[in-house]
Formats: structure tokens, C-alpha cells, sequence
């Protein structure tokens, strides 16, 4: 079989906001010290731009003033200024509100995003600088040579359900690049498998997780108005799980509407989604949406776990950037700005690397001092441990993230953090019985498919398509679902997925089958993440499919 | 004058293009006694269309053009645009519709391009009639239905989806002249070379020509049940088509599999055994006009969309319903 290679000076590997940053960051350099002009590819492995992106989203438009100094003049989607803001407790039937709002969740200055809009439009903006955009492509392996990364390797196209050629079939293409950008997103699987291959997180805290769920929503216009930011604690969250919910108000009636959960809950039985579904139940949020419809839903995992999880994100040829790094605040809840000033740094650090003709591990190095002159590491170092004391439950963690605004972060020694999955406990331990088969989440509630949605319903609105005749994209050891996974923990991968990709069915003997329904994915991460036993990894299925987060 | 584009391979006319000629009517205000309204004209495109043109002519319309040219066979996007542009520019019509199909989603948007005329696409109902005539058609995956009026014609295209209008709603009973024209395809401007169909293309089934399908859903239990699915089929002259488990434990071939990732049909007849009705799967049978759901559980939302509903075990009424079919 003869492969298709392509060399180019630089590239990118994802096109979200780190991605599309640094190469629009690397055009400017270029245009700014003229010379022999830099080749560079960014990779994407949806069908059109932004079409996997998803976010909340407030946007703290400070890496972008400085990447895109007129992005008013040149069109950027911002929906709205955020005008007015609150932060509610709430009760099973009732709401507190925050006497004052935290200074981290201020949000004056800062806009309302479809971040798949804000997505479209910077590629719009890369694509006028004459940067190559692939879409469709995914970034299936890393090529290497020693501990070098030399570039990247593309899914193959055409491949059957069985693994043969088909018709179709197209090898994936070599793209040799003098420095390679990781900009593949939370939990990118290039990023996971530099991980295992380079000794980058050794001296990191453990990662953290958690799943955002969202949903659009049109509502009656007059009821809630444009730029109105609302965030919620508590309700339908116990003691014991981390996360709450949002609401953001844009024009005509269209309304933001999500939930976070922690992927680090102990009980096995717990479903994220069931947790929205509950969220949307509340008498608060009902009332909004009352004679609104649902248009369009969308699951993502994000990164938690905050600056001391970030492991060694430079190495001879390569850096990683955003996301997939882990840059996200998220004691501000924030992290399209991170993504982007570290895209802009890696691109920085790469041009200077490629003109110098030196891309090796001590140049690369210089990323690392970028990002601690930045304000990356002002932002990101005094809440370093507020998600890590999260862990000791809602209340310990409010009073500790209070505190640190007060200490600027000081604190004698760094808390340390589980890994999420390690978190979870089995049914024996968490009910106290082995003897009891689970058919049910412990958070179900009425599905009504007006207000609540099952999970089958939502992903239809994820506008979420893939070949059917592909192989899985979902590698599972599957001897663990028919095996322990049943009496140890219920499996739990049923409940966790938001797009009923697994599915338990009883074969004829009463064994537990698992079934994997590869094209309800929506690219969320939560199974190679979640996972109690780590059996789950999440490999890119073919390019373009996936999720379609219009407007979202 | 509104121009419905037909849809023919090898002098067999595609069902869907009836469809077409019934919102075409509808446009035009025509009544059986094709009094006022606007004339309709047909277009038959091809090199051997057989007696298409015959069949159309039976249509309540004023015109049906054939127009064969040996570049017209087999189909390229390239020649089909060029050919429907000679047509366009000599009759100037106000509308072309077109039925929704794979052919038309080829060729449609290089024609609209070629023309610099705007195309609608996917239409799912016609508001009003003549030239001030407003078109709905879906967004947001079919959440929305937009009420849409092209700008910058005359003319419009518009892409009728399929199963929107019933076929046997097209006015029949007329005798329309039949006239050859002229079109010059110039073989150099064909930038593509067709190739053998596919063998498996050939063997496919095109369940959307289907008249009367059963559909097996999860219900079914296992492989060995299916022989039972294709008995009730056989017995009510029917495809056999599938939910999206089905197709994908491979106990039916995934050409079978209807739904937002397999096919979207609309026949007469459709029997929904053992599906729950996900929304996945009625985007895709939503437009049949008599759904008949069997199914043990009352509350599957397959009832919602059902005109007939089953509330029981299908291993007990599908057995029943093929006795009483097989007396016949």
C-alpha cells in the first residue's frame, strides 16, 4: 500500500480555538518578519468547521483583542454583552440566591458565544490568510522517530464494518511536519497516546473531569432577556457531586441551557443525563422553559483538574495546546481565552523554532517559559487547587475557592486529586448489597420528550451522523461487561454516555451482551475518561462524522 | 409556464417524479378541467427513454418535451445541467421542480450555479399558487419548517422531497402533446466518465419505490425470527426493511435500514413490528401514508405517529395476520 506523504513546516493538529489561534497567530508573524513563507496544515476531523464544537458559552474576549485587535469591525458572532447575572442555590422545589456574586463568576465585559459560530467565523479569518484548513481529516496516529514527533498520520477512509476495504477505500496520509501543534481537545486521543509514549504528565497532578450537557432552546422572547447570565449550585446535585447548571439568554428567545457534572461521583448508578433532565424539571427552570421548544443538544467532557494538571506540554517537535492541555479555569468557568492565548503562544514558539532551524526539545522548552510570563499562569496559579478541594464535597470546596480569592491562592502545601474513575465505587460498597441486579438509574425521572428527552431523542438533535459500515470507534475490552463489570459496578457505561452508544442486551443464556451503537457518538470523551476498569478508548471514526453543533 | 425536470433510467420512469407533477398542479391552481392556471410543461431527458413520455402525457398537463441526446446516457451531473440549462433558456419557465432524489441532488446545484438562479431545495409543501407562491420546507433537521420565497428568479428551482405529495395526487386523464426538441450538449464540457454501476447497486433494493414495506424492529428478539418478518411481507406482496439494530446486528443488510442514517421512504403501507420508534427511525417512514405499528408496549412512541396500533405480542398477531392474507 503506498501512503500519500505531505510536508509542511508546521502542523495543527485540531481546528478549534487553539488551533485556528496558532495558525492565525503564525500568519501574523509571518506577515509581520516577511521571510521564506511557512508552510502550515490544520487538521480537523469534522465535516466542516466548528461542527464538533461546544461550549457554554461567555467568552472573555482578552486573547482575542490580542490576536484580533478589530474583531468587531470584522464580524466576530459575539451574541450578546452579558448585562446581568446570578448565582441561585438550589433546593429540591426552591432557590437562594448568592447574596453577592463570586468575583470569578463577574462576568461584565464579557459576551455570550455559539462557540460553533465564533469557531466558524475564526476560520473564516484563517482561511483569508491562506492557511490549508482540512476538514473531514482526523489525526489517527502520531509518527515519531525516537522521542521525537515528526508529524501525524490520518484516519484511513473506505474501511468496512469487518475491517476489509471497501470500494472506497483511501490510506490516510503521512503529514511530516518540522513541528507538530496538539490542539485535539479534551482528552485528545493524539494527546493520550503522547502521554503514554513521552513521559509528559509524570510529574502532574492526576487529570480531571467533567461532562457538560446542553441544550438550545427557543423560548417566548419577552421572558428572559438577552445578555442574562444565570448559574446554579446544588439541586439536583447531592453533597457528594460536583457541577451545576447554566442558563445564558441571547436574542429572540434563544436560550443556552446546560449542566455540568463532575466525572468523579462515587455512586455507580448515577446518570449525568438524568441529572439534566432533573435540572430542567426544577420549578425555576420549568417556568422558563414553559411553551419553549428544544432545537439542538450537544455533550462534552471538559478539562477540570486546573494548573497542577497539566502535564509537560512541550517536546522535541511538538507542543500542545488548549483543551487538550487542560487550560480551562474552572473556578471562572472559562476556557475558550486559555485555548486561544496558549495556541498563540505555541505558535510563537514554533515559528521562532522553525526559523532558528532547531525544533528540538530545548527550543521547544520555550513554550513552557511563554506560558509562565503569560496570563495564563496568573490566571491559573492562585485557583490551583480549587477544583482538587471540590473533592471534599459542594461545601468545603465553596469555602476553600472563597479563601482563595482572599490568599491569592497561597496555601502551605498543593491538595492532591483522584483520578476521577478511581472515584467511583462499586454497588457493594456504595448500597451495601451485591445481591440486587440495577435496571435503573438511582436519578431517573419522568421522560416526557417535551421538557425531558431520553437519551435516543437527544442525540437525534445532536444532528449526530456517521457511516454505519465502519468498524467501532469505541475499542472496548468487552470481557468486563459480560464478566464483572455486571455485579461490580452495574455497568455504569449505559448511564454515563450521553448518546446511548452502550447498551446492555441479555443474549438467550442470560449473559450480558454489550452492545455499541458507534454512531450515536457525539466525540464527548466520557467512556475513555469514566470508565471504573479503563477498557474504553476512544478512537476518531472516520472523518467528517460525528456531531453537528450548528449554532450551538 | 412551470417546468417539472422528470427522472428516468433506461426508459423506466422514477415513481417520484408523479409526485413532482402533483405539486407542479398545485403550483399552477390546475383542475381536472384545466381551466386557467398556469401551464405545465414536462421535461424528458435521456437517449432511449422508452415510452416515459407516453406515461407522462396522461398527466393533466399542456406539454411533455423529450429531449434525447446520446451524452444523456448514462447520467453525468454535467450533461443533465447542460441540457436542463437549453431547456430552461428556450421555455423560460417560471418554476422547474424536481423530485428530491440522488440524481437531482447531483445535478440541481451545478444547474442553479450554471443559471445564477436560486433553488430550493427539499420542499415539503407549496403555500398559495402562481408566481407569489411561498415553499416550506424543513431545518433544523425537521424541527422547523421554513416558509421560504425565492428571490432573483425567474425561475426558481425547486427540489420537491420525497413522499411530500402523494403520486396518485397527480391530475391523470389528459392527453398532452408529445414533442421531440433539439438540445446541444457539447461531449467536450463532460468533465466526468460514469463507470459500471456498482454490482451491489443493482442487487439493492430502492425501498423508497416500495409501495408497501414491513419493518422489524428490536421486538423481533432474534435472527431466527425473521423468516417471519419476510412471510408477512411475502403475503402482503411487500420489502422487508429494518430498524437500525437490526441492520446493525446483521440480521438484514444494511441497505435495509431505514431512518436518519438509512433510508427515508414513504409507501402506501408501512408495518411497524416490534419497533419502539425512536425519532431516529420515523424520520425516515413518517411519510407513509397508512403506518400500522405492532408492538407489546402501549407507551412506544411508535403509536404516536401509528394510524393503526397493535398493543400486543407480534409472535401472535403477525402468524394471524398471514393466515388471513393467505385465504385471499
Amino acid at each position: 500500500m503506498v501512503r500519500e506523504t505531505l510536508e509542511v513546516d508546521v502542523l495543527i493538529v485540531g481546528g478549534g480555538p487553539a488551533g485556528l489561534s496558532a495558525a492565525l497567530r503564525l500568519s501574523q508573524l509571518q506577515e509581520q518578519q516577511g521571510g521564506e513563507p511557512l508552510s502550515i496544515a490544520v487538521l480537523e476531523k469534522a465535516r466542516e468547521a466548528g461542527a464538533h464544537i461546544l461550549s457554554g458559552a461567555i467568552l472573555d474576549p482578552s486573547a482575542l483583542r490580542d490576536l484580533i485587535p478589530d474583531f468587531r469591525e470584522k464580524g466576530a458572532p459575539l451574541v450578546a454583552d452579558v448585562h446581568d447575572e446570578d448565582v441561585y442555590v438550589l433546593t429540591q422545589s426552591g432557590k437562594l440566591p448568592l447574596p453577592i456574586i463570586p468575583p470569578p463568576l463577574k462576568n461584565h465585559g464579557n459576551s455570550i458565544i455559539s462557540l460553533n459560530l465564533f469557531v466558524r467565523w475564526l476560520t473564516t479569518q484563517v482561511e483569508a490568510a491562506g492557511i490549508d484548513f482540512f476538514t473531514g481529516f482526523s489525526g489517527q496516529d502520531i509518527l515519531m522517530d525516537g522521542a521525537r514527533v515528526v508529524g501525524v498520520r490520518t484516519g484511513d477512509r473506505g474501511i468496512g464494518k469487518h475491517g476489509e476495504q471497501k470500494a472506497t477505500f483511501e490510506p490516510g496520509v503521512d503529514i511530516l511536519a518540522k513541528v507538530t501543534i496538539f490542539c485535539d481537545g479534551v482528552r485528545g486521543n493524539l494527546t493520550k497516546e503522547l502521554m503514554r509514549r513521552l513521559p509528559l504528565g509524570h510529574h502532574a497532578e492526576p487529570p480531571q473531569f467533567a461532562l457538560g450537557l446542553k441544550e438550545l432552546w427557543e423560548i417566548p422572547s419577552n421572558r428572559l432577556e438577552s445578555g442574562t447570565v444565570i448559574h446554579t449550585l446544588g439541586y439536583p446535585l447531592r453533597h457528594e457531586e460536583f457541577g451545576g447548571g447554566f442558563i445564558y439568554a441571547m436574542p429572540d428567545g434563544q436560550v443556552s441551557l446546560g449542566f455540568v457534572v463532575g466525572l468523579d461521583y462515587k455512586d455507580p448508578l448515577f446518570d449525568p443525563h438524568m441529572a439534566f433532565n432533573r435540572f430542567k424539571q426544577h420549578p425555576f427552570v420549568s417556568k422558563l422553559l414553559e411553551g419553549g421548544h428544544m432545537i439542538r443538544y450537544g455533550a462534552k467532557a471538559l478539562p477540570e483538574g486546573g494548573w497542577n494538571t497539566i502535564p509537560q506540554v512541550f517536546m522535541d517537535g511538538g507542543l500542545i495546546a488548549g483543551d487538550a492541555g487542560g487550560y480551562m479555569n474552572s473556578m471562572r468557568l472559562k476556557g475558550i481565552h486559555l485555548a486561544m492565548r496558549t495556541g498563540m503562544l505555541a505558535a510563537e514558539t514554533a515559528f521562532e523554532a522553525v526559523r532558528k532551524g532547531d525544533t528540538s526539545l530545548a527550543t521547544m522548552k520555550t513554550y513552557q517559559d511563554r506560558i509562565d510570563n503569560s496570563s495564563v499562569k496568573a490566571e491559573l496559579y492562585p485557583v490551583r487547587n480549587v477544583h482538587q478541594a471540590f473533592g471534599y464535597g459542594l461545601l468545603p470546596g465553596l469555602a476553600f475557592a472563597g479563601l482563595s480569592v482572599v490568599t491569592k491562592g497561597w496555601l502551605p502545601e498543593d491538595l492532591h486529586g483522584h483520578p476521577g474513575h478511581e472515584r467511583m465505587k462499586t454497588l457493594a460498597w456504595y448500597y451495601g448489597s451485591t445481591q440486587f441486579a440495577p435496571t435503573a438509574a438511582s436519578n431517573a425521572t419522568t421522560i416526557d420528550r417535551r421538557l425531558t428527552f431520553d437519551k435516543l431523542t437527544n442525540v437525534h438533535y445532536s444532528g449526530t451522523s456517521h457511516d454505519e459500515d465502519q468498524p467501532p470507534h469505541l475499542l472496548v475490552h468487552t470481557d468486563v461487561c459480560s464478566s464483572i463489570c455486571g455485579p461490580e459496578y452495574g455497568h455504569p457505561c449505559v448511564r454515563f454516555c450521553p448518546a446511548n452508544v452502550y447498551e446492555i442486551i441479555q443474549d438467550p443464556d442470560g449473559t450480558p451482551r454489550l452492545q455499541i451503537n458507534a454512531s450515536n457518538c457525539v466525540h464527548c470523551k466520557t467512556c475513555d475518561i469514566m470508565d471504573p476498569y479503563q477498557v474504553i478508548t476512544w478512537v476518531p471514526p472516520e472523518g467528517g462524522g460525528g456531531p453537528q453543533y450548528n449554532g450551538m | 409556464m412551470i417546468l417539472v425536470i422528470a427522472e428516468q433510467r433506461e426508459g423506466k420512469l422514477n415513481r417520484a417524479t408523479w409526485e413532482s407533477v402533483a405539486a407542479a398542479q398545485q403550483l399552477a391552481g390546475t383542475t381536472q378541467q384545466l381551466a386557467g392556471g398556469m401551464p405545465i410543461t414536462i421535461a424528458v431527458l435521456g437517449a432511449g427513454t422508452g415510452g416515459v413520455a407516453q406515461e407522462l402525457a396522461s398527466a393533466v398537463v399542456s406539454e411533455v418535451l423529450v429531449a434525447e441526446h446520446p451524452a444523456l446516457d448514462p447520467y453525468t451531473p454535467d450533461a443533465y445541467a447542460a441540457a436542463c440549462r437549453a431547456l430552461i433558456e428556450s421555455t423560460s419557465p417560471t418554476f422547474v421542480l424536481l423530485p428530491h432524489t440522488y440524481q437531482t441532488r447531483d445535478f440541481a446545484p451545478l444547474l442553479a450555479a450554471r443559471l445564477r438562479k436560486p433553488l430550493l431545495t427539499d420542499v415539503t409543501g407549496i403555500v398559495g399558487t402562481g408566481a407569489d407562491a411561498t415553499f416550506t420546507r424543513p431545518m433544523f433537521q425537521g424541527k422547523l419548517a421554513a416558509q421560504v420565497k425565492p428571490q432573483g428568479g425567474p425561475p426558481a428551482l425547486v427540489t420537491m422531497q420525497i413522499g411530500a405529495l402523494r403520486a396518485d395526487a397527480a391530475l391523470k386523464g389528459g392527453s398532452a402533446a408529445v414533442r421531440k426538441v433539439d438540445v446541444q450538449i457539447d461531449s467536450s464540457s463532460i468533465r466526468q466518465k460514469p463507470e459500471a454501476p456498482f454490482r451491489e447497486a443493482k442487487q439493492a433494493v430502492d425501498l423508497a419505490q416500495a409501495e408497501r414495506i414491513v419493518a422489524v424492529g428490536r421486538g423481533i428478539k432474534s435472527q431466527d425470527n425473521i423468516p417471519l418478518a419476510e412471510k408477512l411481507a411475502k403475503a402482503m406482496d411487500a420489502e422487508v426493511a429494518a430498524s437500525r439494530p437490526i441492520c446493525d446486528n446483521g440480521w438484514l443488510p444494511m441497505e435495509r435500514q431505514i431512518g436518519s442514517s438509512g433510508q427515508t421512504v414513504a409507501p402506501k403501507l408501512y408495518v411497524a413490528l416490534g419497533i419502539s420508534g425512536a425519532i431516529q427511525h420515523l424520520v425516515g417512514m413518517k411519510g407513509a401514508r397508512t403506518i400500522v405499528a405492532i408492538n407489546k408496549d402501549a407507551e412506544a412512541p411508535i403509536f404516536e405517529v401509528a394510524d393503526y396500533g397493535i398493543v400486543g405480542d407480534l409472535f401472535e398477531i403477525a402468524p394471524a395476520l398471514i393466515a388471513e392474507l393467505e385465504k385471499k
